[in-house]
């Protein structure tokens, strides 16, 4: 017994709604962008709202409620115009006023945002999320008219108008949060500016949004989209076979369906802007001596991955992944079992004999499971050396990783805008998220300077020295590949393109033929 | 009558204190903390979330702070979905689970009774024996095995009830079958069982002998006084499948309470997981309760005491 | 003397039983297969074969092969060492905790017994599922962790059988006997209750057996069971389900066989239990 979900029907005489249904997964934990912290609710409120900003297919930040910007003072200050044709929900226009209103409480500590740090670059933001200033005011934000923001920075960043593609710096309505509090998120309640609105949200079943007829690039083409929130893969997909939904994600297609669901008209595998890599603990024996972390890098063969994990992941040897500035495949160690070998002798470990017992360890997953297993076993084929499988649970991995890492851990991890910087500062000596224990001034002081520098040229050279550092010379990690997802729109659809950073942006969807 | 229940319902009290605590301890315990990301929070984003949640406080200050608050009937926020109570979502997502789990006794029920009442009935004979191996590959099954045959065959192959979600009748079919299916199984057990002594008893030989129908006997006497053991598993077995079962609300995509049993604690979302204990220990304590005052007056034997 | 008597009497129903006796046969190949697998399998439980990835059942790979390549039976053998250690080890513990539990609690002053119970009473009152994932993610995903954790959360109950059974005897002849004759607490529970009472727990444990891999087995598909492909205890059932479970709709047979030999030996724990009880005293009451 199908049940039929408002979709269109050409058969049909009245002019009947186009519905475009898909997947959300799971319930979105919050639509308060200030405090969103998942893709699952970015996914709707990038439906619901425009910024600043936003990318376009080569990952370049371009105008939507900002017409065009001043670069000013070296690149400390931003001077954002904005347009006067943008909206809310209510009708209200779309002021400076409201940028500055969800920045501060972005980073207002009683707020709590996680994503409060992304904004530190800005003048007294940090230290007015700490609590050293109380005065909101005193961050370097300021709205000179409601038609101009301006933004000072602490240094120049390059990378700030990628941040301002992110969800969490979109306009809030201040006059609507403190009236609703807590609950202003609730569709009865909620005020946006984007191409749809939400109707309804039935919690941990499904949200409805509906065409907003007064966005200022135009009515979207389809009337309506239902989020169902589906967390069973092998369920989800059986619904999409059977008509129930217009689009599928990785969220939606079980591992061993993708060979199959390849072959489908509409897939189509997007690569993302997240990266999939091992690190090594460099403190600790006997990764500690290069040679035997090397080794280990050589004896692997990314090529595996894509044909165990069926999604057409791509594998890669660097570290900044394609699709963003920098990206360069030359760097990198590829596989060579023989040089892995050589390696592992001169360090002392000739064939693997007397090797130490060493630990992998990952968090419970399937996909963590099976690149875990593929590469023990290249590791034992390749090198001679049985290295220990330990999964834990992920929150328990992590605070394992944060006080006593295992030798060898397996971390993801994505961009929050499309810029290198927030990738390679990762490595950094002082990175909170530098589990590897390494350290490297020359590295550091490189990472540094191109993310200050504002010449994208020079910029490229300085990280394909530091590239070269953190994937050749020292190889504190090795990345081994690029997640993609892999996705299948309804062939009846078309212009729906997820972008790399998985963001299901539904402005542009629309059926092939026009619906009678 | 009245002290008996007053002692009851205090005893159930001091029961649910204890698992309050327990679970708190137990969760405190656990490693990793509500806000540990891949991407590790600076330190003063952390300092701010605790603060905002009274995570920094000392442990017993914030079991005193959670217990004030059950006293006002508020089961504090979520952590994880951020602008819900635990109330909001236990109320939203518990009618879900109690209903399939209601739909799944009441088919354990229909399907026991005839099948137990046949088996001891004819106690020994290939009836009974078929009824006995079909109880025990019932309750031999896990319903993640059942429930993925169903969903493969009925819904994968012939196409015939939804694959997923809640909401139309036709979607409730299979889970409920996957659900009641290791109940029903039980319950014939018992009742076969519990029957087939009860039918050797001499009162029962009595009523044959004074020549009463078989119908009478059967129903009038031998099923009544064989309710007790059965009331005595219902309260739990029914307390256990309105708070929902986590494996048949996952692979049938059922907004029910059973998935908090275990998305709570990956989230480490404290007052969740207290929340949804408590609800799951209320069930049962009142469960227990209610077949107790049930003995009471339909067993005179059972001192109120 | 009693003991070997009702012993030879339970093997005679064993004998008449086929049902029974093809459930201990299929029990005895596997505990026999699983600890000769290395001996009896060319495959190698872990690593990756490229070119054999999911392959159907064939005459090289009697039950195929799963995502990354491995022989499935092979898996399947190495992994039923985990399903029936966590499921016989479990349960002896738990019946060692809540016998000594209920002995105790039984044999005491009705006061001590009260506040013993209460104790079980709130044990029994926690969910299941939410304290075995809190425990074991303190004590760890091992072997030695999960039989613990769920120990803990089954112990109980042996408990309430256990004093269920002693207050039944207590008032009995042989114990008003050895008590009337000055005989110390530690010798009646020993020599007098103990034996009499290993009925009913026999029972319970024969079915808690298969409840206990149930239990496991249903754990390790949600994903919180034991993984070791190389190592000495394999990957439980569960978790081979879980594989098996994504590729349900093309792959079936990666989930089939899994879910088969946890069927089939729950199904066969179960049909000896059912054996045993019909052997042991038929008056006795199913709990």
């Amino acid at each position: 017994m199908l049940l039929t979900l408002g979709s269109c029907s050409p058969s049909s005489e009245q002019v009947q709604e186009t519905t475009f249904r898909v997947n959300l997964g799971t319930e979105p934990p919050s639509l308060d962008w200030s405090r969103a912290t998942d893709h699952v609710s970015f996914n709707v409120v990038v439906n619901l709202m425009v910024g600043l900003t936003e990318f376009d297919r080569d990952l370049k930040p371009t105008p939507m409620v900002a017409k065009f910007w001043e670069v000013l003072d070296g690149g400390k200050k931003l001077l954002f115009h904005l347009r006067d044709d943008v909206r809310w929900s209510d009708g209200k226009p779309v002021r400076a006023q409201d940028f500055v209103y969800s920045w501060q409480r972005l980073l207002n500590p009683e707020t709590a945002s996680e994503y409060a740090y992304i904004l530190f670059d800005i003048v007294n933001a940090e230290e007015y999320n700490q609590g050293k200033i109380k005065d909101p005011a005193l961050v370097g934000l300021r709205a000179v008219n409601d038609r101009t923001l301006e933004v000072r920075l602490k240094y120049p960043a390059p990378y700030f108008l990628a941040i301002t593609t992110f969800e969490v710096t979109f306009p809030q309505r201040q006059d609507m949060v403190e009236k609703f509090g807590e609950r202003w998120t609730e569709p009865a309640n909620i005020v946006t500016n984007g191409p749809f609105l939400l109707e309804s949200w039935k919690h941990e079943n499904e949200i409805q949004l509906r065409a907003n007829p007064d966005f200022y690039l135009g009515k979207p083409a389809i009337d309506r989209v239902q989020m169902v929130m589906v967390n069973e893969k092998t369920t989800a997909l059986a619904m999409y076979e059977r008509d129930q939904l217009d689009f599928i994600d990785n969220k939606s297609i079980p591992i061993f369906e993708k060979r199959r669901i390849a072959r489908r008209p509409g897939y189509r595998v997007v690569p993302q802007l997240r990266g999939y890599y091992y690190g090594f603990a460099t403190n600790r024996k006997p990764f500690d001596d290069v040679r035997v972390r090397k080794a280990f890098a050589l004896a692997i063969d990314e090529r595996v991955f894509p044909k165990v994990l069926h999604g057409g992941e791509q594998p890669i040897k660097s570290w900044i992944p394609p699709g963003m500035l920098a990206y360069n495949k030359e760097i990198g160690l590829s596989f060579n079992p023989s040089a892995a070998r050589r390696l592992l002798a001169e360090a002392g470990y000739p064939n693997g004999q007397g090797f130490p017992t060493v630990t992998l360890g990952y968090n419970t997953d399937e996909s963590h499971k099976m690149v875990a297993e593929a590469i023990q076993g290249m590791w034992k084929n390749n090198l001679g050396v049985l290295v220990r499988l330990d999964n834990q649970e992920w929150k328990v991995y992590l605070s394992r990783l944060l006080r006593d890492p295992p030798h060898v851990f397996r971390l993801g991890w994505g961009a929050d805008y499309p810029d290198p910087n927030n990738f390679m500062n990762l490595f950094t000596s002082n990175s909170g998220n530098n589990n590897t224990r390494w350290k490297s001034k020359r590295y550091d002081e490189l990472v540094e300077q191109a993310a200050r520098e504002l010449d994208p040229e020079k910029r490229i050279e300085l990280y394909d020295e530091a590239q070269r550092i953190l994937c050749e010379t020292d190889v504190p990690i090795v990345p081994l590949f690029v997640t993609t997802e892999a996705t299948v729109l309804n062939p009846r659809y078309t212009g729906l393109e997820l972008n790399s950073m998985a963001r299901l942006m539904l402005r542009h969807v629309r059926l092939k033929e026009p619906s009678t | 009558m009245g002290r008996f229940i007053l002692r009851r319902l205090s005893h159930g009290l001091a029961v649910l204190l204890a698992v309050a605590t327990l679970t708190f301890v137990l969760m405190h315990i656990t490693p990793g903390g509500p806000f540990d990301r891949e991407q590790r929070l600076p330190p003063q984003v952390m300092a701010n979330l605790y603060a905002k949640y009274h995570l920094d406080q000392p442990l017993w200050k914030q079991y005193l702070l959670y217990l004030k608050g059950l006293m006002r009937g508020d089961l504090g926020p979520s952590y994880k979905y951020l602008h819900r109570t635990v109330t909001d979502i236990i109320a939203s997502t518990l009618p879900v689970s109690g209903l399939l789990g209601i739909l799944a006794l009441g088919f354990a029920i229909v399907v026991s009774l005839p099948m137990g009442l046949l088996a001891a009935y004819y106690h020994n004979s290939w009836a009974d024996r078929w009824c006995l191996f079909l109880a025990t590959l019932g309750i031999s099954l896990p319903n993640f095995i059942l429930g993925g045959m169903l969903i493969w065959f009925f819904s994968l192959q012939l196409g015939w009830f939804q694959a997923g979600r809640w909401g139309s009748p036709a979607s409730m079919v299979l889970p409920t079958i996957t659900l009641g299916a290791a109940p029903a199984a039980y319950l014939s057990y018992l009742l076969r069982s519990t029957l087939i002594e009860t039918l050797g008893e001499d009162y029962i030989r009595t009523a044959r002998a004074k020549g009463l129908k078989e119908t009478v006997v059967l129903f009038k006497h031998a099923m009544r006084n064989s309710i007790n053991p059965i009331l005595t598993v219902m309260g739990p077995l029914l307390a256990a499948l309105v708070t929902g079962s986590f494996v048949v609300e996952y692979i049938f995509a059922i907004p029910g309470m059973g998935r908090f049993f275990i998305t709570a604690v990956t989230d480490r979302d404290y007052p969740m997981i207290m929340g949804v204990t408590l609800v799951y220990s209320a069930l049962l304590v009142g469960a227990n309760l209610a077949v107790d005052m049930l003995y009471s007056v339909t067993d005179p034997r059972v001192k109120t005491q | 003397m009693v003991a070997k008597k009702r012993f030879e009497e339970l093997w005679q129903r064993l004998r008449q039983n086929q049902v029974a006796l093809w459930s201990l046969a299929f029990i005895v190949l596997v505990v026999l297969s699983s600890s000769l697998v290395s001996l009896l399998s060319p495959y190698s439980p872990g690593g990756l074969d490229e070119a054999h990835i999911l392959e159907r059942p064939s005459l090289s790979h009697w039950m195929g092969t799963d995502g990354l390549g491995r022989d499935l039976l092979t898996r399947i053998l190495y992994g039923a060492r985990v399903s029936l250690t966590v499921g016989v080890g479990t349960t002896l513990l738990a019946l060692v905790i809540g016998t000594a539990y209920g002995l105790l609690s039984g044999y005491a002053r009705p006061r001590v017994d009260n506040f013993l119970m209460r104790i079980v009473d709130i044990f029994y009152s926690l969910p299941d599922l939410l304290v075995f994932i809190l425990l074991s993610l303190v004590l760890g995903r091992n072997v030695i962790g999960l039989l613990v954790s769920l120990a803990i959360v089954t112990w109980v109950r042996f408990a309430r059988i256990t004093r269920g059974e002693v207050l039944h005897i207590k008032e009995s002849v042989y114990v008003e006997g050895a008590r009337a004759i000055g005989a110390s607490h530690a010798r009646i529970i020993l020599r007098h209750i103990l034996p009499n009472i290993m009925g009913p727990i026999l029972v319970t444990l024969t079915f808690m057996i298969p409840g206990v891999i149930l239990a496991e087995s249903t754990l390790s598909f949600i994903g919180l069971g034991i993984n070791d492909p190389y190592g000495n205890w394999g990957t439980s059932w569960g978790t081979l389900a879980q594989d098996g479970w994504r590729a349900m709709r093309t792959y079936p047979h990666v989930i089939f066989f899994p879910a088969m030999a946890i069927f089939l030996t729950i199904l066969s724990f179960n049909f000896l239990g059912n054996t045993l009880r019909d052997a042991s005293d038929p008056k006795d009451r199913m709990k």
